[in-house]
């Protein structure tokens, strides 16, 4: 599906979101060892819409680019909320370095878009991105003992 | 992406609001349809000189109450509605798109634009201080009061049923008036909404209210003699109308009107980000705003960069998504009415007629989602336009963009400077001093660098020159609070 307004955008986000979350709090469900770390990066997740609307709704204006900032393909971002598998750990682990790699791809993408158009909205998505950038070294220290 | 639900589901009656009462007019009720969907979404009456007698007289009678209510008192029932209008920032704009049509992202940053007013007037205690001298001469101090000068009429247009409003509303009750507001019968929901929370916020019957209809409303404006003032948003003629009656009625006025406004594209522009600004600024709100661009100006002889930049324009005016401004998807909602598409329909006639080319045609379009194509249309382009064409001189309001050619900065200063429009001119470069340079010279009351809709922001006073404006003072902003207040010098002596 095609985004071209800054409408469709947060929509996607809190969808990317959103979904991240659930998985999160899928993999606490199955690694006990682990349960409190990805629920507290499925809280995360959700401060991160927050952030985000607040972005929107306090910049977007009549005058702002709002619908003709961006042009970005919804494909390469989605991502199966359901697909943890109990027994995997590593596997999940995979899969949620995956997840993280495509919503930062995601804000990076969005952001270049419309950088010089939407004022506050594609800093946000740069500063939750950077955020981000710690998550893969956090999952990836994760080791069952 | 699924269309956002819709606010209004029931059938409503519009009713007036007068002293803090919600009352029906005795007028004739005329309907209020989705251009998008076409159902019917409301009823509005077009009330009779009695409801404006009514309206004035409760204002009138509110008036020594509030005038004498301490301006910080004043704010904090600005404070409350601010919060009131957050609290159902959502609804508000869902309702805009409901019975205009403009998108989803546009209804929220006109309920943006109209809070940020609110805001702005909340600050009225600094905003309304005088000055003050001691000892003009030995023991004689002089000193200056703004003080509120009683009831005004706000006249509203259908393109912002939200926002312009509030560009005078919250500054004329902030100083202490009352008002009486008339809001466009074809868009009546939004101000409607926004009443109840007026009246949610407390503010004391009679300092705020609404009376709706068409001509007879705004006849009975602008001849009540217990109206100090007027502020008015529409189209040049009826702006420069009710001007001329407020000056043979000893009322003051603002009155906004209409605009034909150039877009200078200069070939050292980042052309990146002036294909989105121009395509916001000409078909954003489906053109039908005065900030619009009308006129793009395309300067220099490198036919390589007139046709490859000209072809970038069309491309992307292309592929703008037409539809219900529900669903998000979508950029351009359909035009307010079905006699509005027939002008713009009639101006691109003529506008082949007198020979220019119509290289992008908004007569074919494709709607995106299943609804009738009553009030929809595309975005149209012409080439090979010239400044006497009917398509150059004269406003539009709809998703039409005539494309100039102008030799140099010069000649696209002198091309603004000859129409009678003055509003919203704008010209993208990377040099300042081509920037510099069209600011100085230029007349327009909002003038744009690189930016396509140049909409002052709250704080600052919403201007315009020429047939875009007339009176002195602005709404927004200081200039809004000088408009609603008199000044009292006071020179003291004691003996």
């Amino acid at each position: 599906m095609r985004l071209n307004t800054a409408s469709g955008i947060i929509s996607f986000v809190r969808q990317l979101e959103s979904d991240g979350a659930e998985f999160y709090e899928s993999l606490s469900r199955h690694h006990d060892q682990f349960s409190e770390t990805f629920l507290a990066l499925a809280r995360e997740n959700k401060k991160n819409i927050s952030e985000v609307e607040r972005a929107y709704y306090s910049v977007i204006t009549d005058a702002i680019e709002g619908c003709f900032s961006f042009d970005l393909e919804t494909d390469p971002y989605t991502f199966d909320k359901n697909s943890a598998d109990p027994g995997d750990f590593r596997g999940n682990v995979s899969k949620a370095l995956e997840i993280e790699d495509k919503i930062t791809g995601f804000y990076l993408d969005a952001a270049n878009q419309s950088g010089r158009l939407m004022a506050d909205v594609p800093r946000v998505f740069k500063l939750i991105a950077r955020k981000r950038g710690s998550r893969p070294s956090k999952l990836n220290s994760l080791e069952v003992i | 992406m699924a269309v956002l639900e819709e606010p209004i589901k029931d059938l409503r009656i519009i009713k007036n609001y007068i002293n803090g009462e919600w009352v029906e007019s005795k007028g004739e009720l005329y309907d209020v349809v989705n251009p998008a969907t076409g159902k019917l979404v409301a009823k509005v009456p077009y009330s009779t000189g009695d409801d404006v007698d009514a309206a004035v007289k409760a204002a009138r009678d509110a008036f020594w109450e509030w005038r004498s209510t301490p301006p910080v008192t004043r704010a904090r029932y600005l404070f409350r509605l601010k919060e009131l209008l957050e609290e159902n920032f959502e609804e508000l704009s869902r309702i805009q798109t409901q019975e205009h049509g403009k998108c989803i992202d546009e209804s929220r940053g006109e309920t943006r634009r109209g809070i940020e007013n609110v805001e702005v007037a909340c600050g009225i205690a600094s905003m309304m201080m005088g000055d003050y001298l001691e000892d003009i001469a030995t023991g004689i101090d002089e000193f200056i009061i703004r003080q509120p000068l009683g009831v005004f009429g706000v006249i509203a247009p259908f393109n912002f049923p939200f926002m312009i409003p509030l560009w005078s509303a919250p500054y004329a009750v902030a100083t202490g008036n009352c008002v009486v507001v008339k809001p466009s019968e074809q868009v009546p929901n939004s101000q409607a909404r926004l009443t109840e929370l007026v009246e949610e916020a407390g503010f004391p019957p009679g300092v705020w209210n609404v009376v709706n209809g068409s001509r007879e409303v705004v006849s009975g404006i602008l001849d009540h003699p217990g109206i100090s003032g007027i502020t008015f948003v529409g189209s040049t003629p009826t702006a420069k109308y009710i001007y001329e009656m407020c000056g043979k009625t000893g009322k003051r006025v603002i009155a906004q009107a209409g605009a034909k406004n150039f877009m200078v594209v200069m070939p050292d522009c980042h052309v990146e980000g002036t294909i989105p600004a121009l395509m916001t600024s000409f078909f954003g709100n489906t053109g039908q705003r005065c900030l619009a661009g009308a006129n793009l100006v395309v300067v220099g002889e490198d036919d390589d960069f007139y046709n490859s930049f000209v072809a970038k324009v069309v491309a992307a005016a292309r592929k703008i998504v037409i539809g219900y401004g529900l669903d998000d998807t979508v950029q351009m909602g359909p035009i307010q009415s079905p006699d509005k598409k027939e002008r713009v329909l009639r101006y691109i006639g003529t506008g082949l007629q007198q020979g220019a080319k119509l290289t992008l045609d908004g007569r074919s379009f494709e709607i995106s989602g299943d609804y009738p194509d009553t009030c929809f249309i595309g975005p149209s382009v012409f080439e090979n336009v010239t400044p006497d064409m009917t398509i150059a001189r004269e406003e539009i309001f709809g998703p039409v963009m005539s494309v100039l050619r102008a030799r140099n900065l010069d000649e696209a200063i002198e091309m603004c400077n000859d129409s009678p429009f003055g509003n919203g001119h704008a010209m993208f470069t990377n040099s300042g001093k081509n920037a510099r340079d069209f600011q100085y010279r230029v007349q327009s009351g909002n003038v744009g660098v690189n930016v396509g809709i140049v909409a002052p922001m709250a704080f600052f006073p919403f201007s315009g020159m020429k047939d875009s404006f007339f009176g002195v003072l602005h709404t927004q902003g200081k200039e809004a609070v000088r408009f609603f207040t008199e000044s009292k010098v006071v020179i003291h002596r004691w003996f």
